[in-house]
């Protein structure tokens, strides 16, 4: 489903040379969970910019379902990332000038995929019913953040990137997202990697691995 | 021609002449009262050597600087109340013989301004005119012919019949409209001799030696009508002209003079001036002529003449003196003269005060004639 | 406790110097062009100021009623009749290029009171040679030399004379030269001839006998000709002044959005209102001195650009002479610096209202924009309608008034349709942008792409909104003088029928008449000739009206290579019936005759003749551009024999064989000419062209900037929100758009809005160029013009616009490819 191969990313700083990603080897199978964790700066958010195909790598190559993305041209990336992938960010990123229901099926309208049944059921399980017609900025944070999941899903991606999705949340609406969203990845079937420094929401997955000094250490022993 | 570009021209000469602008500093050197005492080295210079000569001497100088036609008259109308007025002809060149322009239609060398004044009682009224010339144009807006004698500005014009021999004379002056037309038509006539002040008719101004020509004809009888506030009444009396000529009248430092012309009932006639500086030691010069009722002898001459200002009122927002005392002591004569009204101011471009004077005996206070004062520099 | 808040407040604007740029930017365009103009016209002012300061410089006139020439002889007999005149002489001196009046005066006998006094020297040096001439400083420019040399100097004019020695006088008139009479005489040549005597105000009650005499009170002052010109130019300036201030209002809007936490914080932090409030008023205060003095710094160097072709206009459109130096009285500086600051806390008002309430906890706030946002919108709406209301009224006011008036109720008219209009625009496109939004509904990009618009709409409407006022007041001014320019060119051609013009004095003209007549060469002479007369009364449908008033007489001659191309506007009866009464009954007035006196054919008007009273019907109105006046036109013999006029010119036709080179010769052989007296017609139509794109050269040039500051309110605000653009398109990205789609999105957005308001802008321009041809002109000029509508110009002018937009579209485009989006993301801005 995805693979990273020896993956290395380096940013230019005003302080010079910053190596962030230093050798990385990573594979995710389909129906896969997997919690990317380590401290704050230690490239989590870059690995999984590279394996969105939003950044590319120095070094290495990473491939979804297959397709290298360093092969591919940057309107196949996007068309890559529109019909197969699923991401979800901590500032939620939808779009403001969209109301609930638009937000929801942007992206599987954008990908051709848009399934009414499937963006209906999600509505649903998404506790947004009757709220179609609201802005984003009329729901709460929690409500929010499941929009976004929402909206990553109803394309039916095969891969779900997610970071610190419930980062932005309190305790309570964090456990909530977080159990909406590991159902919905249970039921559509799709691969998902998080990015998060919580060990209370890591737990719940398949997987856990930690990103220290550039390399991915597993902490189970 | 636009409205407009008219304006212009009226500012630049309003600029020029009302305000001076920045032309002439204020704390220029003294030059005698209106630029009387500017030195006229170009200009022919006054003597006593040469004897005068009529008629050409009626008529005008141009080498010289200034001039003038100068009449006083005290008279009275039918109701017996004294009535003075002036009548002047100022010539002034502006520039020496040498130096003239080409005689082109509005060239011009010798500027021309009259004065009109009519005095009663407190009223006092007063005209002025000015015009420009060039010496070798025989006819103009302003000039002097001397035969037959006539003097011109505009339509004021004093004038002799062709054979008259400066003997006989009509003045005619009038200024303004309708209800504010004032001015007079006289009839004069002289009743004795011209009278020449000086050798020659040279009359010297300071101790230095500066002077002028002047003679006067100071007999003239004279009958008219006056017209003021639109309304003639006749008139008669006693009349006095003047001719003088210079190119320097004053010396620098003299700011003005006190000049007196009188008529004495006996019919003895009176000229005296004083001047304001250019005496000996920096004092007053000053001048005084007696003449007999037939203006055969010549009764006192220079320096035994005094004259003292006795009481001064404001005119104008000057001092004036309007009461004077003129001593004669050799002919034993101590005169009180005093302006009949201190109102008799012209505000003229060159403002002085012109009025008619009656005539006591100091110790009596019994009047015994009337006269003329001309005051300047004040 | 209000520096330190200050302080607070302005370190914004080191992070975001782009906002500082935009402001200031706003403040500075508004200032520049609005101080350039009122420069330009407090110059004029003090020119026309001048020329009537220091005296009521007003003067009756006397002219011969025999139409001869006045001369020294009529000047010594009135003053010897003891009538208060004065001599005057009037010329033109040419040197190079310039043209200046030479004055000639005798100041002995000007009606003033006069004094001969203690400045004898003065007086002495005017009137004696070498003379002076007497010149406003600024006149030393056109004669060469620098104010240091100029006092003393004595200059060559173009007929090889020189100049007596140059005296200067800073209140006389620009292009004015003044000298004694005698010195005038010898330089124009003039011997006994005068140009005029002129006497005090009523110091005749009635003209002498063989004399005519004209009031000062019926010679209208250039003030009063020019008003409705300084008019145009005023409104002009006010538009750029409300265009920049739409910048400072969105920059000031923007600023204060993203400082709302800051504001928040220092409110929580224990600040009162009401000191954050004046700290805010402190900081206006602050932006505006520093954006007013940048303004009006420029303002002044606009204004030394603008103001030789103002002074070109008023000089060829109204014979009045403006200084070609600015002249800056003090109420310039504080009027300059008082609008301005004015402008700025008006278009700050909102931002300090919102400063004084806000709230401390943001409560609710960001949920109620887009409701409170549809509340603007509605009152926009509202507006909108009750100005469109005013603007009707003003307009069914218009309707009523007689042609020729109301200046200022048309430019209310223009404004209130420019401020309907612009407060419609944004309810109206927010309705299309609805409209488009369902229509789009399956298509996911584009429904995003009007969905995103519709939310920038807040921002971006001012924008819109000057941008539309801009564009129509450009269609409108160009269309005009577009429209302007081939009515004048077409008129230019009839009117000029000879194909040969001798221009010299009346004196010269007359015994060449038979001489020219007498040449085998010379097929036909057409003389015009020049008058004035008394107009004792009009009789039009509404009445007779009696009055006493000074008109210009023009004569032509009714040949038919004349009257076959001569342009008229309105007959009684048809163009041949007009030109066959044209006659000693019949006479034709000018276009401004008939608006001001509101006469048409058929109309009679009462002349004085030297035979009294007489009636004249009138036959026709012809087209006069370029002309102040009004004027009568009629036979140039019954002109001369009749009125006294002069012959002014010759209009010759000529063998296709002549040798006008030897026409030329021999003319200048036989009469008292130059060669130059003889003119072809080309040269006279290139000349008149010349001075019409000189007159209208100030009024492109602020109409362009105008449209100039319009794109940068637009530029300025896309610029202010160029990082929140990239966020949105960066979230799309991510969302799996490809980058080239991305890019081209605002391009499309940005250019569909533009697009828009450029079609609601083209009705509003044709009615604003309504405006101006038919009333505004008719006021102003004294000539109504046909509408002319240019698609191509119109068609240019979107596309301009189009392209700005485009271009500040293209902004955040190219960030955003040069830059990695996923940089975006990940930065602050998330």
């Amino acid at each position: 489903m995805l693979v990273l191969h020896q993956v290395h990313k380096t940013f230019s700083t005003p302080q010079g040379e910053l190596p962030v990603l230093n050798g990385i080897d990573l594979t995710l199978d389909q129906g896969e969970s997997l919690a990317l964790m380590g401290e704050s700066g230690s490239g989590k958010s870059t690995l999984l910019h590279l394996a969105a195909g939003l950044d590319v790598p120095d070094q290495g190559h990473i491939s979804i379902e297959g397709q290298r993305l360093s092969s591919l041209e940057e309107p196949a990336r996007a068309r890559l990332r529109r019909q197969h992938l699923g991401l979800v960010f901590q500032q939620f990123h939808l779009v403001p000038s969209l109301n609930v229901i638009d937000n929801l099926r942007l992206q599987a309208r954008l990908a051709q995929r848009e399934d009414a049944e499937w963006t209906a059921h999600l509505l649903a399980r998404l506790g947004l019913a009757g709220r179609e017609e609201y802005f984003p900025e009329q729901l709460s944070g929690g409500q929010q953040q499941r929009l976004a999941i929402g909206r990553a899903l109803a394309v039916r991606p095969s891969l779900l990137l997610a970071d610190e999705p419930t980062g932005n949340l309190d305790e309570q609406s964090a456990d909530t997202v977080l159990a909406l969203l590991l159902e919905l990845v249970a039921e559509t079937r799709c691969a998902l990697l998080m990015v998060t420094h919580s060990a209370r929401v890591a737990a719940p997955l398949n997987r856990l691995v930690r990103l220290h000094l550039g390399r991915l250490e597993d902490p189970r022993p | 021609m636009s409205y407009y570009r008219l304006s212009a021209a009226l500012i630049a000469i309003s600029c020029l002449i009302l305000t001076g602008c920045q032309e002439t500093s204020p704390e220029a050197e003294p030059q005698g009262f209106a630029g009387l005492g500017e030195n006229a080295a170009a200009f022919a210079e006054a003597n006593a050597y040469t004897p005068l000569s009529f008629p050409q001497d009626h008529g005008p100088h141009p080498d010289y600087r200034i001039e003038w036609w100068y009449l006083t008259a005290n008279l009275e109308d039918a109701q017996g109340e004294p009535l003075g007025l002036q009548w002047t002809l100022f010539r002034q060149a502006l520039t020496p013989p040498d130096e003239r322009p080409d005689p082109t239609p509005w060239a011009t060398d010798q500027v021309w301004m009259a004065h009109l004044g009519i005095s009663q009682g407190e009223t006092h009224v007063a005209a002025e005119r000015f015009a420009r010339s060039h010496s070798q144009k025989a006819s103009g807006q302003a000039g002097v012919k001397a035969v037959p004698f006539q003097a011109w500005i505009d339509d004021w014009i004093l004038e002799s019949p062709p054979d008259a021999n400066f003997e006989d004379f009509t003045l005619s002056a009038y200024s303004g409209e309708g209800a504010d037309r004032f001015g007079y038509e006289l009839t004069l006539s002289a009743q004795g001799p011209l009278i020449w002040h000086g050798k020659n008719g040279f009359n010297a101004k300071t101790v230095d030696g500066q002077g002028s020509r002047y003679y006067s004809q100071p007999y003239l009888q004279i009958t008219g009508r006056v017209t003021r506030n639109g309304e003639a009444r006749e008139v008669s009396g006693k009349g006095w002209l003047d001719r003088e000529w210079s190119s320097q009248l004053l010396a620098p430092e003299q700011t003005g003079w006190d000049w007196f012309s009188l008529h004495l009932t006996d019919g003895r006639k009176l000229m005296a001036y004083r001047l304001r500086g250019g005496g000996e030691e920096g004092g007053d010069y000053v001048f005084g002529h007696l003449l007999s009722a037939d203006g055969q002898t010549e009764l006192i001459g220079p320096d035994s003449v005094t004259l003292t200002p006795l009481e001064t009122q404001v005119v104008a927002g000057r001092d004036i003196p309007t009461r004077w005392s003129l001593t004669l002591p050799d002919a034993d004569m101590q005169l009180v003269v005093e302006a009949r009204h201190p109102n008799r101011w012209m505000p003229t471009s060159v403002p002085y005060w012109e009025g008619d004077v009656v005539v006591r005996q100091a110790e009596t206070q019994e009047s015994i004639g009337v006269g003329y004062l001309e005051m300047t520099g004040y | 406790m209000i520096w330190r808040v200050l302080a607070t407040l302005l370190a914004h604007y080191r992070r975001h110097p782009g906002q500082l740029a935009m402001l200031l930017l706003g403040l500075w365009v508004a200032s520049a062009l609005w101080s350039s103009v009122q420069a330009v016209n407090a110059t004029a002012k003090d020119s026309y100021a001048r020329a009537n300061a220091l005296f009521s410089a007003e003067v009756d006139q006397l002219t011969r009623r025999d139409g001869q020439s006045l001369t020294r002889d009529d000047y010594l007999t009135l003053r010897r009749a003891g009538l208060p005149v004065s001599p005057m002489l009037e010329g033109t001196l040419e040197i190079g290029e310039e043209r200046l009046t030479l004055i000639g005066i005798d100041p002995l006998t000007l009606p003033n009171d006069n004094a001969l006094g203690g400045n004898g020297d003065a007086l002495t040096a005017f009137l004696t040679p070498p003379w002076q001439t007497q010149l406003a400083p600024e006149t030393i420019d056109v004669l060469g030399l620098s104010r240091r040399q100029a006092p003393g100097a004595t200059p060559t004019v173009d007929n090889n004379q020189r100049l007596p020695p140059l005296t200067l006088r800073p209140e006389l008139p620009p292009n004015t030269l003044v000298m004694d009479i005698a010195a005038a005489a010898a330089l124009l040549d003039s011997d006994n001839t005068l140009s005029q005597l002129v006497t005090a105000p009523g110091a005749l009650t009635q003209p002498p006998d063989g004399y005519r005499l004209s009031r000062a009170a019926t010679l209208a002052s250039p003030e009063q000709l020019t008003d409705s010109f300084h008019l145009n130019l005023t409104a002009l300036a006010l538009l750029s002044l409300v265009v920049g201030l739409f910048i400072v209002q969105a920059a000031l809007g923007l600023a204060m959005e993203q400082r709302l936490t800051t504001l928040r914080t220092l409110r929580a932090l224990g600040v009162p209102a009401f000191t954050l409030t004046m700290a805010i008023l402190l900081e206006l205060l602050v932006f505006g001195l520093v954006g007013s003095a940048l303004g009006l710094a420029s303002g002044i160097w606009l204004a030394g650009q603008l103001l030789p072709d103002v002074a070109t206009t008023l000089s060829s459109l109204y014979q009045a002479d403006v200084q070609r130096s600015l002249v800056l009285p003090w109420h310039y500086w504080v009027g300059s610096l008082v609008i301005t600051l004015g402008g700025l806390l008006l278009a700050g008002s909102g931002v300090l209202w919102r400063a004084a309430r806000l709230e401390i906890l943001a409560l609710g706030q960001s949920q109620a924009w887009r409701l409170g946002y549809q509340r603007q919108l509605k009152r926009m709406t509202q507006g909108g309608a009750v100005v469109a209301v005013i603007a009707v009224g003003l307009a069914l006011w218009l309707s009523r008034l007689p042609s020729g008036q109301g200046v200022l109720v048309s430019f209310g008219f223009v404004a209130a349709l420019l401020l309907g209009s612009a407060l419609c625009l944004p309810p109206l496109i927010n309705g299309v942008l609805r409209l488009l939004q369902r229509l789009l509904h399956r298509r996911p990009l584009a429904h995003w792409a009007v969905a995103d618009i519709q939310l920038q709409l807040p921002r971006l409407s001012l924008a819109m909104m000057a941008l539309l006022i801009a564009l129509a007041t450009n269609l409108g001014v160009s269309s005009m003088v577009g429209g302007f320019r081939l009515t004048f060119l077409d008129w230019l051609d009839q009117r000029l029928a000879a194909p040969l013009y001798i221009n010299a004095s009346p004196s010269t003209l007359t015994p060449m008449l038979d001489w020219l007549d007498a040449q085998p060469d010379v097929d036909e002479t057409l003389p015009t000739a020049r008058g004035s007369v008394d107009l004792l009364a009009e009789k039009n449908a509404r009445g007779k009206e009696t009055t006493r008033e000074r008109i210009a007489l023009f004569g032509i001659t009714p040949a038919p290579t004349i009257t076959n191309r001569w342009p008229l506007l309105d007959t009684q009866t048809g163009r041949s019936a007009a030109w066959s009464a044209l006659s000693a009954r019949s006479v034709f007035i000018n276009e401004q005759m008939a608006v001001a006196k509101q006469l048409a054919p058929g109309d009679v008007v009462t002349l004085e003749t030297p035979q009294g009273a007489m009636p004249f019907e009138i036959a026709a109105v012809y087209p006069d551009y370029g002309n102040p006046r009004q004027q009568i036109l009629m036979p140039t013999d019954v002109l001369v024999q009749r009125f006294g006029g002069d012959i002014a010119s010759i209009g010759l036709v000529v063998n296709e064989s002549a040798d006008r080179q030897a026409l030329r010769q021999a003319l200048a052989d036989n009469f008292d000419v130059s060669p130059d007296a003889l003119v072809d017609q080309q040269e006279i139509k290139r000349l008149a062209t010349q001075i019409f794109e000189r007159t209208f050269t100030i009024t492109r040039a602020l109409n362009g900037l105008t449209l100039g500051v319009a794109a940068l309110a637009l530029f300025a605000t896309l610029l202010a929100q160029a990082r929140e653009r990239q966020r949105q398109l960066a979230s799309l990205w991510a969302l799996g758009v490809p980058r080239k789609t991305l890019t081209q999105l605002p391009l499309y957005q940005l250019g569909g809005l533009v697009l828009l308001t450029g079609v609601m802008a083209i009705p509003l321009g044709i009615a604003i160029t309504w405006t101006l041809v038919a009333i505004i002109n008719v006021a102003a000029f004294g000539w109504r013009l046909p509408l002319y509508l240019f698609p191509w110009d119109i068609f240019i002018t979107l596309l301009t616009a189009l392209g700005v937009a485009l271009a500040a579209a293209a902004l955040p485009s190219i960030q955003l490819w040069r830059s990695s989006p996923q940089a975006m993301l990940n930065k602050g801005v998330v």
